[in-house]
C-alpha cells in the first residue's frame, strides 16, 4: 500500500493566529464557568430538577377560564404597542436614513437615539414603565411601545438606505419637495418589506409581551408568577402549555403571511 | 398653480386588477384601525386622571434621578454587569455544544431527504417556543434562584435558535468536497470531519457571536425572575424608585452592550 501523501501544513501566521483565537476563547470560558459557579455537577442537577418539576406541572384545564381574559390582554398588549410602535417608528426611520434625511446633524442624532432604544431590553422597559405608572397593562403597552420603535426603525432604515435611487433622483430632478419624494419614490419600494417587518415586530411583541407580566407589566406572565407564588403548579402547567400554543400560532401565522408578502 | 398656456397631462387611472387590490387594502387598514380602537376600548386602562397623576408622582423625581447617575452605586453596578456577562458566555456555549450535535439531525442534505430532517427540525421549533424566562421562571422554582437557573434557561433556548441557522448553514453547503471525499474513498465519518465541518465553522462562529450578543441582553433582565446576573440589584432599586442609582445601572448596562456588540460585529464581518 503506498503511503498517503503529506498535506502541506497551513502557514505559521494563519496556525499561530488560530492557536490564539483559541486560546483567548477557552480562558473566557474557564474564566465564565469559575465566576459563575457553573459546572458539570450543577448542570445535571438542575437538568434533572427541572424535569422532575416538569413532572408536577401536569395541566389543569380547569384554570382555562382564568387564562383566556389574560392570554387576550396578553395578544392586546402586543397588538396596540406594534400600532403605536409603526406610527412613531415611521418618520425617524426616515430620519436615520441616509438617503432621506434632512442633515447629517439630525440624522446622527436620530441613530444614536435608536441604538440607545434597541440596547434596553424589553423586560427592563417593563419594569421601568412599571415603576413608573404602576401595575397593569399600560405600563407593558409603554414599553413594548419603546422596545418596537428601536427594532422597526433599525430595520426599516436598512430597507431605505438599500433602495434604487433612480426613483427618488427623478422626482428631485422635478423639483418634488422632500414629502413628496417620499410619498412617491421610497414609500412605493419599501412597503412590502416594512409591512413584513411590522408582522416581525409583532411577533416579537407577542413573544415579550407573554413575558413582561412577570415583573408585573400585564398580561399572561403575570397570571404565571402568581400560579408559581401560590404552589399551583397545575395551573402554571395549564398556562404554560397555552403560551407554547399561542407562540406557535403567531409565529406560524407570520411566517405565512410573510411569505405571501415577498 | 396652471397658467392657460401650459399643457397637462391626465395620469391615467389605473387599470381595474389594481383598482381592485387597493380596494382590498383600503378595507384591511379599516380592519387593523376597527381592532386598535376595540383592544384599546376593552383593555382595562386606567382613566386618564389616574394616569395623569402617576405621572406627575414619578415624572419629575424619575428625570432628575435620570440627568444625576449616582455614582457610588458604580462598582456595584460593574461587577453585577461583569457577572452577567460571564452568564452570558456560559450559557451560549452551553447552547453551542448542545446544538452543535442536534443541527446535523435536522439537516435534510446529510440526512438523504427532507423526511428524515422534520423530527429534529420539529424539536428544535418546539425548544425555540419557551420563551427564556419562562424557562428561567421554572429552573427558579425547580433549583432555587441563582446564576445557574440563567445559564440552564439560557442555554435550552439558545439551543432552538442555534440548531435552527447551523442546520440552515449544513443545508447550504457545497456538495463538491463531499463527492471528492467519497469517491477518494473516505467514509462517512471521514467525509464529515474533512468536507462538513471546515466549510460551517466560520458560520457557525458568526452565528455564536451573533447568539452571546442576544443571551446578553437576556442575561440583563434575568435577575427579574431571580435567576443571576445584574437584574434582580436593578430591579430592587427600581421598585424602591431610588432613579439615580437606576441611572447608573441603566448607564453601565447599555454602555457594556453597545460596546460587546460593536466588537461582536466586528469579529463576525471578517469571519464570513
Amino acid at each position: 500500500m503506498p503511503e498517503p501523501a503529506e498535506l502541506p501544513r497551513p502557514p505559521a501566521a494563519s496556525r499561530l493566529k488560530t492557536t490564539a483565537t483559541l486560546v483567548f476563547v477557552v480562558a473566557l470560558l474557564v474564566l465564565s464557568l469559575r465566576q459563575t459557579n457553573f459546572n458539570l455537577e450543577a448542570l445535571i442537577t438542575g437538568t434533572s430538577d427541572f424535569f422532575r418539576f416538569f413532572g408536577r406541572m401536569a395541566p389543569d384545564w380547569t384554570a382555562l377560564p382564568q387564562i383566556w381574559p389574560k392570554l387576550l390582554e396578553t395578544i392586546q398588549i402586543a397588538y396596540v404597542a406594534t400600532v403605536v410602535g409603526t406610527l412613531i417608528a415611521t418618520p425617524l426611520i426616515f430620519l436615520a436614513s441616509r438617503n432621506t434625511s434632512t442633515d447629517p446633524i439630525t440624522m446622527r442624532v436620530a441613530r444614536t437615539l435608536l441604538t440607545v432604544l434597541r440596547s434596553v431590553p424589553d423586560l427592563l422597559w417593563a419594569a421601568l414603565f412599571v415603576a413608573v405608572l404602576g401595575l397593569g397593562g399600560l405600563p407593558g403597552v409603554v414599553a413594548l411601545t419603546f422596545f418596537s420603535i428601536g427594532v422597526l426603525a433599525k430595520l426599516g432604515s436598512e430597507t431605505v438606505e438599500s433602495i434604487d435611487p433612480g426613483p427618488l433622483e427623478a422626482l428631485r430632478a422635478v423639483g418634488a419637495g422632500r414629502n413628496r419624494t417620499i410619498i412617491f419614490a421610497v414609500v412605493p419600494q419599501v412597503a412590502a418589506t416594512m409591512v413584513s417587518y411590522i408582522l416581525y415586530v409583532f411577533e416579537i411583541n407577542v413573544r415579550a409581551s407573554v413575558v413582561i407580566g412577570l415583573v408585573g407589566a400585564g398580561g399572561i406572565g403575570q397570571l404565571l408568577n402568581n400560579y408559581l407564588s401560590w404552589f399551583d403548579y397545575t395551573g402554571a402547567g395549564a398556562l404554560i402549555a397555552v403560551i407554547f400554543v399561542i407562540v406557535l400560532a403567531i409565529d406560524g401565522f407570520s411566517v405565512w403571511a410573510r411569505s405571501k408578502l415577498i | 398653480m396652471l397658467k392657460a398656456n401650459e399643457t397637462t397631462f391626465e395620469i391615467p387611472r389605473p387599470p381595474p386588477h389594481m383598482r381592485r387590490n387597493r380596494a382590498l387594502m383600503l378595507a384591511g387598514v379599516a380592519l387593523l384601525v376597527a381592532l386598535f380602537v376595540l383592544a384599546l376600548v376593552t383593555m382595562q386602562l386606567p382613566t386618564w386622571a389616574r394616569f395623569m397623576t402617576g405621572l406627575e408622582r414619578n415624572f419629575a423625581p424619575l428625570m432628575r434621578g435620570l440627568v444625576r447617575p449616582n455614582t457610588e452605586v458604580f462598582n456595584l453596578a460593574w461587577t453585577s454587569m461583569v457577572t452577567t456577562f460571564f452568564m452570558a458566555v456560559v450559557g451560549t456555549t452551553l447552547g453551542a455544544l448542545l446544538a452543535f450535535p442536534l443541527s446535523f439531525f435536522a439537516a435534510g442534505n446529510l440526512l438523504g431527504g427532507t423526511r428524515w430532517a422534520m423530527p429534529g427540525k420539529a424539536l428544535l421549533v418546539a425548544v425555540r417556543t419557551f420563551p427564556e424566562l419562562v424557562l428561567a421562571i421554572i429552573f427558579v422554582a425547580a433549583a432555587g434562584p441563582g446564576a445557574t437557573a440563567g445559564i440552564m434557561a439560557m442555554g435550552i433556548h439558545s439551543i432552538g435558535y442555534l440548531g435552527k441557522v447551523f442546520s440552515d448553514v449544513v443545508e447550504g453547503i457545497d456538495q463538491g468536497p463531499m463527492e471528492a471525499i467519497r469517491a477518494s474513498g473516505g467514509n462517512q465519518l471521514h467525509t464529515f470531519l474533512f468536507a462538513v465541518v471546515p466549510q460551517v465553522l466560520p458560520e457557525f462562529a458568526s452565528h455564536v457571536l451573533y447568539r452571546l450578543e442576544i443571551n446578553l441582553r437576556a442575561a440583563t433582565i434575568l435577575g427579574m425572575v431571580g435567576a443571576g446576573g445584574i437584574g434582580l440589584p436593578l430591579i430592587q432599586r427600581l421598585q424602591f424608585r431610588r432613579w439615580d442609582e437606576v441611572s447608573m445601572f441603566l448607564l453601565v448596562i447599555v454602555g457594556f452592550i453597545i460596546v460587546v456588540d460593536a466588537i461582536s460585529s466586528r469579529i463576525r464581518s471578517r469571519l464570513v
